[in-house]
């Protein structure tokens, strides 16, 4: 009988930054989802300790290991030319705006940016953190888009409950939600059929 | 005013409103229509001054500020009904508060990427050598979405995978090159299947060949023969 925790920690390493679910773990290892839940667990724990140089994360909905944030510096050492790798300020606030509203049209990202957002999104759609997530039933059918779980994990968040607090102004609320029901209705049934 | 930003800094007319209203320590809420809409054209004329391209979105706002100012010029209706006149800025000031909250969240966004960049994950083991050849993807389990997914991570790590330098020769192939050969070809053949041209597949020498042939149709030099719909296509030499 082989040490499930051991063979966790190999399917882990071997997965990398695809991560597992729940329940891939689950079938995998043939265990129920509190052992599951009890495995991980005890692997997380072990990784506690000062003397390891890997953690596990939930990173977008999944199960990955990563390096810890305190070895960063020595992993800079690694890279000869650090490249800036990161967003820019019209990504982020395109991000912002799909991430709270999602699923959305882009003339509706238009109008709260007060541009064109045609070639942000080709732009994060290419970088696999929107997708579009089927059509709205406005005229035209133009596409909605939604963040995707690499969006999740670029920003280190586990779920869409990790976002940060955004609170919707109370008229708007009831307005939003108003809009939201009778244009978007039924979307996922018809994606489905 | 002295102006020294540039219009590239600000992501768009509401950044730029929503920077001059700051400027000018104006209280959103109660917008000098008038002062802002000077500010703001003046900024934009001192950009096509300087010969900058102006996106057409700040041209549009422009028009919006100015259909604001006439209609705060002309007099509002003071009847003495229940119905509230609206105030002809209350679009504007909820657009530029809307924008100014996911602007604020944006810093929020640069922390969480900030620290995330400090973890690495690995990419995935090669555990090909475990995939059975005969495996079959069940239908409808697969969307293009997927499909996407799966050819842009490959691109990724086919990158990945490139030495750091690489010496770049290419062979080229010139459609006159590539005429003489089919030249050739038809010379012995009489006639050849259109897509036995094709007997290399990369993207230049398809691109030549199939140039190669539409020149040489047009010079009279094949002909090219299809029978009926969805039949190969034949070139023929031309029988002068």
């Amino acid at each position: 009988m082989n040490n499930k925790v051991a063979v966790l920690e190999g399917l882990l390493f071997v997965v990398g930054d695809e991560g597992l679910t729940l329940n891939q773990i689950m079938d995998i290892l043939e265990i129920d989802i509190d052992e599951a839940k009890a495995l991980i667990l005890e692997l997380r724990q072990s990784y506690e300790s000062a003397s390891r140089g890997i953690k596990i994360n939930i990173l977008g909905d999944r199960f990955k290991l990563s390096t810890k944030k305190e070895h960063r510096e020595y992993y800079q050492k690694l890279i000869e030319t650090p490249e800036n790798n990161t967003l820019s300020q019209a990504a982020l606030e395109t991000l912002a705006i799909v991430a709270y509203n999602e699923p959305l049209t882009r003339v509706e990202i238009d109008e709260i940016r007060g541009v064109n957002s045609r070639d942000m999104l080709r732009k994060l759609v290419a970088k696999g953190l929107i997708k579009e997530e089927g059509r709205s039933e406005l005229p035209g059918r133009p596409i909605l888009y939604a963040t995707t779980n690499e969006f999740l994990d670029y920003f280190g968040l586990s779920s869409k409950d990790d976002l940060p607090k955004f609170e919707k102004q109370v008229e708007d609320v009831i307005d939003d939600t108003d809009l939201y029901h009778s244009r978007y209705v039924d979307i996922d049934e018809k994606i489905e059929t | 005013m002295e102006y020294a930003l540039n219009i590239d800094s600000f992501q768009g007319p509401l950044d730029l409103l929503l920077h001059l209203i700051k400027e000018s320590k104006m209280d959103i809420f109660d917008l000098k229509i008038e002062e802002i809409t000077n500010q703001y054209l003046e900024y934009i004329n001192k950009m096509e001054e300087m010969n900058l391209n102006i996106a057409s979105s700040y041209l549009v706002m422009s028009a919006e500020l100015l259909e604001i100012k006439s209609k705060m010029l002309l007099p509002r209706h003071t009847l003495e009904e229940e119905e509230e006149e609206e105030d002809p800025r209350d679009s504007l000031v909820n657009r530029l508060i809307e924008y100014q909250r996911y602007k604020d969240l944006t810093g929020e966004f640069k922390n969480l990427e900030f620290e995330r960049q400090k973890i690495f994950t690995k990419i995935p083991e090669n555990i090909r050598e475990y995939v059975e050849d005969n495996q079959v993807i069940n239908g409808g389990e697969v969307t293009l979405d997927d499909l996407i997914a799966a050819f842009q991570k490959f691109l990724d790590r086919q990158k990945q995978k490139q030495p750091l330098n690489t010496k770049v020769t290419s062979r080229e192939i010139t459609v006159e090159h590539r005429r003489r050969s089919i030249k050739k070809i038809l010379l012995a053949k009489k006639k050849v299947n259109f897509m036995e041209l094709f007997d290399v597949i990369n993207r230049e020498y398809v691109v030549v060949t199939f140039l190669a042939v539409l020149e040489m149709a047009k010079e009279k030099e094949l002909i090219i023969r299809q029978e009926n719909n969805f039949d190969d296509i034949i070139c023929e030499v031309t029988h002068e």
